[in-house]
């Protein structure tokens, strides 16, 4: 059985990098509780396409929660207010009839908004580019058991890599810090053998590409771990800690 | 300017303080390690409530030992760099974000209604206030900036006539719960910028912190709380 709602949305809009911005009121009837949030955006820009106003520009891609790409602040949660999960596959029963929902982009220095909802992340791309890659020549493909992984760092690495990038981490954190980003690239080259070579330069690479791109730093609340659509742990920023500190005493240089 | 910091970046030590990895790093070794001397302190305080003779004669032993200018001179460094770190960082995390939210809500399950996390910067300067204030009152008692002292008062009878004074015992009541509430988060947070963060023991250390936090915040208040408000 599907219900409809009538919902007041109140929206950022702004025209581009330079524009100071505002929110915008509007309102929707009927909007179904099967669709998902996205959706009921696409609904809000065909009408606002019949208006001949401007439609809502918003990151998306996949629709189905694995590419990062889309974002959004709901009413002040990252990808609203479900847990482990992404805006795009976040569904409109989750809200009640007559509900004011405010959407406010990612705001973060290092992700400067470009237009209305979407902001700039390649910040991240910049900062995987700076280490978060193994470019050493491994050879051949070794035989089978002959390099051993613990089930237990496979299990974790894999963990870690799970991460979509789509910056919810920097979004809700009150520090707008990218630890748990930088964390869970650090941490999943670590626990693997093809990432030893590199591993002390990595983290001082990749930290001090963070710090240049103009995000916070770590005060341990976890807000990052609960707005992640993918579930990653705050165990991957103390492991981070623990390879620059590592990193510090050992490396050459 | 810019060939000094080059200089200056040039060195691996002065690099990673540089980070705000490092700095976190430095600011949670600071922080435990005041931890430590919290819990000396406040077992020397108690002794008070055990009588005058015996908080006299762990006075005297304390200042008679010719380490304890070494050990004040560690303490100052732990605590100017607890403190620079902590307006470091507090900078760089309001520039991370200079337009805040129209909303924000925590995804955070459980947890106090007023998180102490959110409030470390300013619990923190809250207790610097109380710090300077105390260190007027005892550490340089002899500049008599507020309150009156002579050679001939033994350490009980001045511990006694500042925690009796209405502006010190309210500072140092209040100023011991804030520290508590600051240390509710610091504690287990230390470890955790410290890289120590492990399903294993992490449960223990929140929980130790807990226990810490109300032991040093309520520990502290007690003194003042018995000697100005009930008057003992």
């Amino acid at each position: 059985m599907s219900a409809t709602l009538d919902l007041t949305l109140k929206i950022w809009r702004q025209d581009g990098p330079k524009d100071r911005g505002q929110f915008k009121t509007y309102q929707l009837k009927g909007i179904s509780t099967e669709m998902s949030f996205l959706e009921m955006l696409d609904i809000l820009n065909e009408q606002l396409n019949h208006l001949g106003e401007e439609p809502v520009a918003f990151d998306h891609d996949c629709r189905e929660g694995i590419c990062g790409t889309c974002s959004l602040m709901i009413n002040g949660q990252a990808h609203g207010p479900d847990h482990k999960t992404t805006t795009c596959q976040l569904h409109m029963r989750k809200f009640h009839n007559h509900d004011t929902i405010v959407i406010e982009p990612w705001r973060a220095n290092a992700f400067p908004i470009l237009r209305d909802l979407v902001v700039d992340r390649s910040a991240f791309d910049r900062i995987v580019s700076a280490g978060g890659f193994v470019s050493v020549n491994v050879g051949n493909a070794p035989d089978g058991n002959s390099v051993p992984v613990p089930k237990v760092n496979a299990d974790k690495a894999l963990d870690a890599a799970v991460c979509i990038g789509c910056g919810a981490c920097v979004a809700s954190c009150k520090n707008a810090s990218a630890l748990l980003f930088v964390g869970a690239k650090v941490s999943q080259y670590a626990l693997l053998p093809q990432g030893q070579a590199e591993r002390a330069q990595r983290v001082q690479k990749m930290v001090a590409q963070m710090d240049k791109e103009g995000f916070g730093s770590c005060t341990n609340t976890s807000e990052c771990e609960a707005a992640c659509p993918a579930g990653i742990s705050v165990v991957n920023i103390s492991q981070l800690n623990r390879e620059f500190l590592r990193a510090t005493i050992t490396a050459t240089t | 300017m810019s060939g000094v910091r080059q200089a200056l970046l040039s060195n691996w030590f002065i690099r990673a303080l540089s980070t705000s990895v490092g700095q976190k790093l430095v600011m949670g070794a600071t922080g435990l390690l005041l931890c430590g001397f919290l819990t000396v302190h406040l077992v020397g305080n108690l002794l008070l409530f055990q009588g005058a003779e015996h908080y006299n004669k762990y006075a005297h032993k304390l200042h008679e030992n010719e380490l304890l200018p070494v050990a004040e001179a560690g303490l100052l460094v732990l605590f100017v760099l607890h403190i620079i770190l902590a307006f470091s960082t507090a900078r760089m995390n309001t520039a991370a974000r200079p337009i805040g939210y129209r909303e924000k809500q925590s995804k955070l399950i459980g947890g106090l209604l007023i998180q102490p996390h959110n409030y470390m910067f300013v619990t923190g300067v809250i207790v610097l206030g109380f710090l300077l204030l105390h260190l007027s009152d005892m550490r340089l008692a002899e500049w008599k900036m507020r309150l009156p002292y002579d050679e001939s008062m033994t350490p009980a009878d001045h511990a006694l006539q500042v925690l009796r004074d209405p502006i010190s015992a309210t500072v140092y009541i209040l100023g011991s719960l804030v520290l508590g509430f600051h240390l509710l988060h610091g504690f287990q947070s230390a470890f955790k910028s410290l890289g120590l963060n492990h399903p294993k023991y992490t449960p223990f250390i929140t929980k130790l912190g807990v226990l810490f936090a109300i032991v040093i915040g309520v520990g502290f208040a007690s003194l003042p709380f018995v000697f100005f408000v009930l008057k003992k």
